[in-house]
């Protein structure tokens, strides 16, 4: 790929603060970033900034200044850096962090959607459409971000999204075989709804949709919470064999290894249920009939594992996704990395179908929270894909 | 071996995230290894604690906890469970940590040796050996060293040592190719002398011994510290491309500026962030430089860059420490170094040579000689340390 010729860059963010995900992106492509042995300085200079809010802290004048672009007013004038036209070789899209209000399914509505239709209003006017990135999932809206996808697809420019995880280290270094047959799949994720389920689902997905047949879509979701979660396990809704195999894989057990270091089987010595004071389970059911679950268990660790039965084989296979230490975050460095890689391609790396369907599922699951738990049959979820073939995360 | 194996700990302290712990509490509790709690098809049987402060000892409540383990007075108690002659299959020696007095050249003087002694003393009284892991480096001091390695040779018991950095996660998940002609190679770490000089130094050691003819010894060392090393820097003393490709793989390079959080420091920020700067630089038998370097203030990782004749590009890793408390709650990079004790004591063999920590127990010492010399060369002649590197991987991929 030659990278000599020079690809001018639009970032459409809602804030630009220390550590916000705009600082984390957009920063990668003024100073660089480190991938593959090598401190990479792309020839990708942010020449457009739009930011919906500026609080304390805001850096977006200075980094304007520094790195000699502008900030517009609105998106459209970014995208077309003051001029008439569309002016600039790609977008990113960075709607994470800032004040927005929260749902009752205590979805943060952050304006992605509604970004990235002023975007594709210029698109439209100005007859021409350029690469977009979209940090994390499209839409709190399963409909909106389809409506994206949609978009990307009818004006046929590349859009890539998501999150780092799917794209970051993995210990070890797992994939799963392409065409693999799986029997069962769980993640073990921590955090907040509805940020860090997000991101656990995602990496869930880029395991599982390269089993036999590609990504067939999702048949029906439920969320349960609290006891239920454990009696759920013990009646077999989900596997106590990939939850060992995912804790297996987790640097961060709490209780007892916070109090003296020790080591723990949290499965077998019956810790969880008091570590874990409010336990969640997303259960995801394939067209298929794979069956996917996500637990949310804090309390318990402090990182995300992923464990999976594949047919024809004794042990289960399980790795961790590394999320690398702050305030560097090399993790997000993957991902610019790919990003860069669309510019210069013109071809998303990963499908955003990825995103649209963990958008979908993880909006379900939200709407089995809020109606009292319930199972819900998903027939708009029907997003139909194949992986790409090749590895997309961090290896070499 | 019909019947489980029986191992004693020997163990200066044991108290929460001492090496001690981290090792012993795996032989106990288990550990998360290729997708299961995996449970060491061994019994720990017997332990050994040179210094016991009551507020934080922890073999108390592991000895409560874990019937089968009993706490004896004396290292020949532990290795003889109180009988008169040697009755455990495997002992792991782990003289790390506790409050032991330093030399006048700073070296913390742990007593691997004398301990290692008393195991071999009833080795001999018992006509009768088993293997052994020692933790970290051999002895502060070479000839002591050397005579620990002689003597696992002279009664024929497997013996496996050093750091768990070799052993550990990498990103990305390589290694050096065996038999590759190396013409230089770089650790790019952090810490303090005769402690985490020894980690850099295996990160390194692991590596380059995977090149072409082996390991061939080293012949000379010398260190740079301060004022010496950034002038070494700036003459190319070692490779640039090599210290920035090593940097490039790590995840903990401190931003040079505020408001920033992942730059690639200028010359000018190097110097701002790294106080004192070090390292040691060493020829090998086969006139291979190696440069270990120790970057505080800058980075919190252990990161292995080499020039490989033929390849356009650096060859470079980071040896991943899953570091507790700030950024995890167990030290997992200790799960791969049990899993292969269990080997070492299971087959006899050790996975790797002790020729490995033979020679870089001699070359923490050189270089702490060199900087207590004025970083004046020390020639290294004893160091001819020779051996081949299994082809095999040994760090962690399962």
């Amino acid at each position: 790929m030659d990278y000599t010729q020079q690809k001018r860059i639009a970032v459409i963010a809602t804030v630009y603060t220390y550590l916000s995900h705009a600082q984390h992106f957009a920063d990668r492509f003024v100073v660089g970033y480190p991938y593959g042995g090598h401190w990479v300085r792309p020839n990708t200079p942010i020449v457009s900034l739009y930011v919906d809010q500026k609080p304390a802290g805001d850096q977006s004048v200075d980094r304007a200044r520094e790195f000699g672009f502008s900030v517009y007013p609105t998106i459209a004038e970014a995208l077309r850096c003051g001029g008439d036209k569309l002016a600039v070789d790609a977008v990113l899209i960075i709607g994470e962090h800032g004040s927005y209000p929260k749902n009752e399914k205590g979805q943060i509505q952050y304006p992605r959607y509604e970004f990235f239709k002023e975007c594709v209003k210029v698109f439209e006017q100005d007859g021409r459409a350029v690469p977009v990135y979209n940090d994390k999932h499209l839409s709190y809206s399963f409909a909106k971000a389809k409506e994206m996808v949609d978009d990307a697809h009818r004006l046929k420019f590349p859009l890539l999204a998501g999150s780092s995880l799917p794209v970051t280290w993995r210990l070890p270094d797992l994939e799963l075989p392409l065409g693999c047959q799986i029997e069962e799949a769980l993640m073990v994720g921590v955090g907040g709804s509805d940020a860090m389920d997000y991101h656990a689902l995602e990496a869930m997905q880029c395991m599982i949709e390269r089993r036999k047949g590609g990504e067939t879509g999702v048949q029906s979701v439920q969320l349960i919470q609290g006891d239920e979660v454990w009696k759920a396990g013990e009646d077999g809704r989900w596997s106590k064999e990939l939850l060992e195999a995912a804790l297996s894989r987790s640097d961060s057990p709490q209780g007892k290894t916070i109090e003296d270091g020790r080591t723990q089987d949290l499965l077998g010595n019956g810790e969880l249920p008091g570590l874990v004071k409010e336990p969640a389970a997303y259960f995801i059911e394939r067209n298929d009939g794979l069956r996917t679950t996500l637990l949310m268990l804090n309390g318990a660790v402090g990182d995300y594992c992923f464990a999976a039965k594949l047919k024809g084989q004794e042990l289960p296979v399980s790795n961790q996704f590394f999320l690398t230490p702050v305030p560097n975050v090399t993790y997000s460095a993957c991902l610019v990395e790919k990003i860069v890689e669309m510019i210069y391609t013109g071809k998303a790396p990963f499908p955003a179908e990825r995103t649209l369907i963990v958008n979908g599922a993880l909006d379900s699951c939200l709407d089995s929270k809020v109606q009292g738990n319930k199972k819900l049959e998903t027939p708009h979820l029907k997003v139909v894909y194949q992986a790409p073939a090749e590895s997309q995360h961090a290896r070499f | 071996m019909a019947k489980r194996p029986k191992v004693a700990a020997i163990a200066t302290v044991y108290h929460k995230y001492s090496h001690a712990q981290h090792i012993v509490d795996r032989f106990l509790e288990g550990y998360g290894w290729n997708s299961r709690h995996h449970r060491p098809p061994m019994d720990l049987v017997s332990l050994y604690v040179d210094q016991v402060n009551p507020e934080n000892d922890l073999s108390p409540d592991r000895a409560r906890r874990f019937p089968q383990m009993k706490i004896y007075p004396t290292i020949a108690d532990a290795l003889t469970l109180g009988t008169s002659s040697l009755a455990v299959d495997g002992v792991v020696l782990v003289g790390e940590h506790g409050n032991y007095q330093t030399n006048a050249k700073g070296q913390r003087l742990y007593p691997r040796y004398e301990f290692f002694k008393q195991i071999c003393a009833v080795y001999r009284q018992s006509g009768r050996s088993a293997p052994v892991f020692n933790d970290k480096h051999l002895s502060w001091n070479w000839a002591w060293s050397k005579e620990m390695y002689d003597l696992s040779k002279e009664l024929g018991f497997g013996f496996m040592a050093g750091s768990s950095l070799p052993v550990t996660w990498r990103t990305p998940a390589l290694d050096l190719p065996w038999g590759a002609q190396v013409e230089e190679g770089m650790c790019v770490g952090y810490g303090g002398v005769d402690s985490y000089d020894f980690h850099a130094l295996e990160t390194l050691q692991c590596m380059v011994e995977r090149r072409q003819g082996g390991e061939s010894g080293v012949k000379w060392l010398q260190a740079y510290r301060g004022d010496n090393f950034w002038k070494a820097h700036h003459e190319r003393l070692w490779s640039r491309e090599l210290f920035e490709a090593g940097l490039s793989r790590s995840h903990t390079i401190a931003p040079g500026r505020a408001g920033f959080n992942d730059t690639f420091p200028t010359i000018d920020e190097l110097k701002q962030l790294v106080k004192d700067p070090i390292a040691y630089q060493y020829e090998h038998g086969d006139g291979l430089k190696s440069t270990m370097v120790l970057l505080n203030g800058l980075i919190q990782d252990f990161n292995f860059a080499g020039r490989i004749k033929g390849q356009a590009e650096p060859f470079s890793t980071q040896m991943y420490l899953p570091m507790p408390p700030a950024r995890t709650s167990l030290a997992n990079f200790f799960t791969p170094q049990v899993n292969h004790i269990e080997s070492l004591i299971l087959t006899g063999k050790s996975p790797y040579p002790v020729e490995r920590t033979l020679l870089t127990s001699g070359l923490v010492e050189a270089g702490v000689d060199s900087l207590h010399q004025e970083q004046k060369r020390i020639e290294t002649p004893h160091l001819k340390v020779e051996y081949t590197a299994p082809k095999e991987s040994t760090f962690w991929r399962t």
